[in-house]
């Protein structure tokens, strides 16, 4: 088993226990937050105390905390992700379109992102002090100063007012009757307002950082003396800089890979997106036990994934890391 | 006729029995074909047409004796049909399945005559068999169904017999008021599915979102076309359904009705205002307002159809608590319970203004805890709510209350009076009234706190641990008759917000009114049972366990080409006739 | 425009909103609480210089009041997460072994915990009638303490390489402690990501406070914060009609932005410096 393996087994192996650490910790909130699932039947006047504990008791939400933890792990050790008490049915057939519709979001925006990033970034730190520089950093700064929410609300008063956009959601009411390259449309233009609030959010930090790095490394020595070789400056900038300054900027595309399934909660919820978003928080605010759970998990799964693979990735590219694994 | 049968009775029968055979059948067919049918008076309208329907959340179940969600009852009405259905707009009750009853002269038996010739979505018949394994799976508590306590009078259930292929009999185990209104919303299911699952024990677990839909089936004006997960849930025309217009046209007009998932009331007013909806229930005073601005440029229709059955009040804690809860707690407590502290907080709200600034006047302060959209049962003598600060100290003061020299008002023991309001985080509404509360109160010398709680956390403290001071909430009747909502007022129960589940009641009045409520659930007369009811009204407004605030309008929006609309003040305010709604030019 | 002017230009701004926040018992026209029922979302004019709300409570006071939960929760949970991490990189750093890995993996855990549900577990099981300003500040010093990750990395990693410096060899040479070394020797180093990453967090966690607000975690009524404020315009109509509304916002974003200039130009005056350094 070579370096690249072993590393890989043992950064896995890291995960579980982490994944472990994380569903335990996780469980033991959820039973803190007072109140069950079935505490809005409880205040309905035509269910009686005794129906309540009833349904309390099949859930088995009566049994004690590590009982309970160790069904749910046992349960989902076996690919089982537990039985949704609000759907009266396994969390598993919930999880798959939510997901595919998260990822579509999250997906376009990291693209566009970090495809307007890089260039302006590069750009920004190569010293052209044009005015789509500044405008560009100018622009970036004031992004990152509007809160994300607030800039949801004004683009969807704005798609109300004039009906330019959609008011939310992914489908218009006639979707069904298009053809398909009308229904890719559809779903298009219900996309725009939410990958707009991601990537104003999202394309400003990534931005900075790149520009951070390049300028990190254009002050090392090494810049000076390929400065003083009188190699050209392009050549400079994407031979020599560039990939000096990859390692910071790909562990944040990593962190991009990973938060693929978290980042667009808040986004989604309040344009009304179908995606993970609304339907975890719909399900914290109903103690959805395993639903919770089970979303946690997947998202943890997935920060260590896309960690994972942006080491992998930096240990392909940078050779001081490959001789430091060694 | 197949083919085969044809055969088979060719070979098998000699040739004037095979007439008859043949004649049998054809009888047999037409008169599968001849169905009873409800014809239902004054209206017309176009088939065809699809109608969307923005829910604020999503639907959770098709399964209507496990659906405990407002979402889920909503769609699972539309494919479902019950025995006796409360029309929405009289508030009585009419045949639906039953096309007739009779009951004895003690009220102890009813006897309904079902349709005869009727199918459900899928085709199969449908007959005694199916309400009979109905009620049984509603009355079973293994199956745990949230609508079975409604069958339980007295402690115990009521008894379903059959008496023949379309005939059942329920035996009720001592007189009920109001009997008939209890087989509302009771959907009848198709035996042919659901009873191998109730054998298996897996009755809650049928008809998920994600069953096929061909193995869901209902006698209501509807059956289960499509679901899309988070985004719609599309329901088509039931072919088999069992109504039709004067002029024969089969209900319902509408060919396909769908749910959209809209996330919250202000994504379902932005889709009802794109044209994405055409019907929105329950819309929020401020987004009303909203709407009513841009009426002319969308073309739509707003209804505000009066107060409705839903009503706020403020509750203080009256519990027996353990010595080991808060100290604090216990102490104000005392003055809790003073009754003229209670009257004096009724009387220093502002409940006009918490109409006008929270509801933007579409709301109604109430005289009493009956909503005021219950015109029938309201107490009309009540005088009403008058505001008055000055009687308010002077009632304070009487009762050895005073203020201290920074105007701080303190109970009789010397004790500052302050208190925290807990209310629902999530709705806004109620914070709104806490907010106007607390101010007034701090008229009165009072420091109050309002705390807004996660709505969870908060029923947790109310009901389970009795772990708050002050309390605002809503109660959303589902019927004008008073019977579904006797917990909130018999002592014992665990409804009774302010000191549920007490052994023996634990003042006099409490008493009184236990007797009364009780009396009224048994006695059969209407005049008699107002006189009851009247009663419990006039004694819960002197001693003030709930201080009731107001009851909201109910506003609602559809679009302008939607015809037989009509609201109505009981669940489901838009949607009860949806067997009804039809386009003025279905192209839609 | 040089990196000092301009460092020097934007704390000026900050510090005027930040005095201004303190003195609003003061500048605020009226109090945060009083309403005015008869003048519901009166616009901006006739003694109330920016409107006033849904219970006809002066905009302007509320914006000014407002400021004070809003930036000094965010200044108070920076400095919880700035303490934390401090403590947690020197210790990570200087000790190395299982202190390292404990507290490497031990941040990973936190970064990936839901903290909705911690946030919502914590309001519920508050005492109800603990000051409004004290229930957000424990919110507040709760987020903060869930932020110490990223300041630790950065200080973990100054320590990491100033360990092995020459003149921290020699100090241990003669005979120097731990506390000695950490305290004269490296503490020193840390300041300047110590000092940056305060520039970066402090946004982050005002804007949280607008997040929480959304979700309806915020400081309970009567008290302003620019996130209960802000979370009003949750209905699409409330921008079209009530503009003025909008005001926090106003007064946020340039707030944002002076912490935003503050940090970078540190940042790059951190770059220039190692560069020349190294």
């Amino acid at each position: 088993m070579n370096r690249v393996s072993r590393f890989v087994v043992r950064r896995l192996m890291h995960g579980v226990v982490l994944l472990l650490a994380l569903s335990f910790l996780s469980f033991a909130l959820a039973q803190w937050a007072p109140g069950d699932f079935y505490s809005n039947l409880r205040a309905d006047p035509q269910v009686s105390a005794a129906t309540v504990s009833g349904l309390r008791a099949q859930s088995g939400l009566t049994r004690p905390l590590p009982v309970r933890y160790i069904i749910w792990l046992t349960g989902l050790l076996h690919g089982d992700f537990g039985y949704s008490l609000a759907y009266h049915g396994p969390v598993a057939a919930l999880l798959p379109e939510r997901i595919a519709s998260t990822l579509l979001l999250t997906a376009t925006a990291v693209l566009l992102a970090w495809g307007l990033a890089l260039p302006l970034g590069i750009w920004s730190a190569a010293g052209r002090r044009g005015w789509l520089d500044s405008l560009s950093t100018a622009g970036a700064s004031l992004l990152l100063a509007i809160p994300e929410l607030v800039l949801a609300i004004a683009l969807l008063s704005l798609a109300v007012e004039t009906g330019w956009l959609p008011g939310g959601g992914k489908v218009s009411r006639a979707h069904d009757a298009m053809g398909a390259l009308a229904r890719f449309g559809d779903v298009a233009w219900h996309m725009v307002i939410p990958v707009t609030v991601l990537v104003a959010g999202l394309a400003p930090v990534l931005m900075r950082h790149v520009r951070a790095a390049l300028l990190e490394t254009m002050a090392a020595p090494f810049a000076l003396s390929t400065r003083a070789h009188g190699i050209p400056r392009r050549r400079i900038l994407f031979r020599h800089l560039l990939p000096a300054a990859l390692n910071p900027i790909v562990s944040l595309f990593g962190v991009s890979l990973g938060t693929l399934l978290s980042a667009s909660l808040l986004v989604e919820v309040i344009t009304g997106w179908p995606g993970l978003g609304p339907l975890f928080v719909e399900a914290i605010m109903a103690r959805d036990f395993a639903l919770v759970l089970s979303v946690v998990m997947l998202s943890a799964a997935f920060l260590l994934l896309g960690n994972l693979a942006a080491d992998l990735l930096l240990c392909r590219i940078d050779p001081r890391i490959r001789r430091a694994e060694a | 006729m197949s083919p085969n049968l044809g055969r088979t009775f060719t070979r098998v029968l000699s040739p004037s029995r095979r007439v008859a055979g043949c004649v049998l059948l054809l009888a047999s067919a037409s008169a599968a074909e001849s169905k009873d049918v409800l014809v239902v008076p004054g209206i017309t309208g176009t088939p065809g047409g699809t109608l969307v329907y923005a829910q604020r959340s999503e639907a959770k179940t098709l399964n209507p004796l496990v659906a405990s969600d407002s979402a889920s009852r909503e769609v699972i009405q539309r494919i479902q049909a019950d025995l006796i259905h409360i029309n929405r707009a009289t508030g009585e009750t009419e045949p639906a399945l039953a096309k007739s009853w009779t009951v004895s002269t003690d009220g102890l038996h009813y006897t309904l005559q079902l349709r005869e010739g009727l199918r459900f979505s899928d085709g199969q018949p449908f007959d005694a068999d199916d309400v009979l394994f109905s009620f049984q799976a509603y009355l079973d508590e293994k199956v745990h169904s949230p609508q079975r306590d409604l069958l339980v009078i007295g402690g115990k259930p009521i008894a379903a017999r059959k008496l023949g292929p379309y005939q059942v009999a329920f035996d009720l185990p001592g007189p009920y008021a109001a009997a008939e209104r209890l087989f509302d919303g009771f959907a009848i299911l198709p035996r042919h599915i659901l009873e191998k699952p109730y054998r298996d024990g897996k009755l809650a677990e049928a008809w998920s979102l994600a069953t096929p839909p061909a193995q869901v089936a209902g006698l209501g004006p509807f059956c289960f076309k499509r679901y899309v997960p988070g985004q719609e849930l599309v329901f088509e025309r039931n072919p088999n359904y069992w109504k039709s217009d004067a002029a024969g046209t089969p209900l319902p007009y509408l060919a396909e009705l769908k749910f959209v998932l809209a996330g919250g009331e202000d994504m379902q007013v932005a889709r009802f205002e794109a044209g994405e909806s055409d019907l929105i229930s329950r819309v929020g005073p401020r987004n009303f307002e909203a709407l009513e601005k841009r009426r002319e440029r969308r073309g739509y229709r707003l209804a505000d159809a009066g107060p409705g059955l839903e009503y706020s009040f403020l509750f203080f804690n009256l519990n027996d608590l353990a010595a080991s809860t808060s100290a604090d707690l216990t102490a104000r407590q005392a003055f809790f319970r003073r009754e003229a502290f209670r009257r004096a907080v009724s009387l220093a709200i502002d409940r006009d203004a918490l109409v006008r600034l929270v509801y933007l006047g579409r709301a109604a302060a109430l005289t009493s805890p009956v909503p005021r959209g219950d015109r029938l049962w309201l107490d009309s003598s009540l005088p009403s709510l008058v505001r008055s600060v000055p009687q308010a100290r002077e009632l304070l003061a009487a009762d050895k209350f005073h203020w201290a020299p920074d105007g701080s008002l303190l109970d009789p023991s010397g004790r500052k009076v302050e208190f925290s309001i807990v209310t629902s985080s999530g709705n806004p509404e109620r914070v709104q009234m806490a907010t106007l509360i607390q101010d007034d109160l701090k008229q009165l010398g009072m420091t109050v706190h309002v705390a807004p709680l996660e709505f969870r956390s908060l029923l947790a403290r109310v009901f389970d641990t009795h772990d708050y001071e002050a309390c605002v909430l809503s109660l959303a009747e589902t019927d004008f008759d008073p019977n579904p909502g006797t917990s909130v007022w018999l002592s014992d129960a665990p409804n009774h917000f302010w000191h549920p589940e007490e052994k023996v009641p634990a003042t006099p009045w409490e008493g009184e009114i236990d007797t009364l409520m009780r009396r009224q659930m048994t006695t059969l007369r209407f005049e008699e049972r107002k006189r009851l009811v009247d009663r419990v009204q006039e004694i819960a407004m002197e001693h003030l366990p709930l201080i009731p605030l107001l009851t909201p309008d109910v506003l609602v929006a559809a679009n302008g080409d939607l015809l037989n609309f009509h609201p109505a003040l009981m669940e489901h305010n838009v949607l009860w006739n949806v067997e009804e709604l039809s386009w003025k030019s279905p192209a839609r | 425009m040089t990196r000092r002017r301009r460092i020097a230009i934007a704390l000026a701004l900050l510090a005027v909103v930040h005095v201004a926040a303190l003195l609003a018992g003061f500048l605020a026209p009226y109090p945060y609480a009083e309403q005015h029922r008869d003048r519901p979302y009166a616009p901006p004019g006739n003694g109330f210089l920016l409107g006033t709300d849904a219970y006809g409570r002066d905009v302007l006071s509320r914006v000014l009041y407002g400021a004070r939960i809003s930036l000094f929760a965010g200044l108070a949970a920076t400095l919880v997460s700035l303490v934390l991490g401090l403590a947690a990189g020197i210790a990570a750093g200087y000790f190395g072994g299982w202190c390292d890995r404990l507290l490497m993996r031990g941040g990973e855990l936190m970064m990936a915990l839901p903290w909705l549900y911690l946030l919502l577990a914590v309001r519920a099981l508050l005492p109800l009638d603990i000051s409004p300003g004290a229930a957000f500040l424990l919110l507040a010093g709760i987020i903060g303490a869930a932020g110490w990750v990223r300041p630790a990395r950065l200080v973990r990693g100054v320590v990491l390489s100033a360990r092995e410096r020459a003149f921290v060899q020699a100090a241990r040479g003669f005979g120097a402690g731990h506390g000695y070394l950490i305290r004269r020797h490296l503490l020193p180093l840390t300041t300047s990501v110590v000092v940056t990453q305060a520039t970066v967090l402090a946004p982050q966690y005002i804007l949280a406070e607008v997040a929480l607000s959304f979700l309806g975690l915020g400081v309970a009524e009567p008290v302003p914060s620019w996130g209960n404020m802000l979370a009003e315009l949750r209905h699409f109509g409330a921008l079209t009609s009530h503009a003025w509304m909008l005001a926090p916002a106003l007064v946020l974003v340039p707030v944002l932005l002076m912490y935003l200039v503050i940090s970078d130009t540190l940042l790059d005056t951190l770059n220039l410096r190692q560069g020349r350094g190294a």
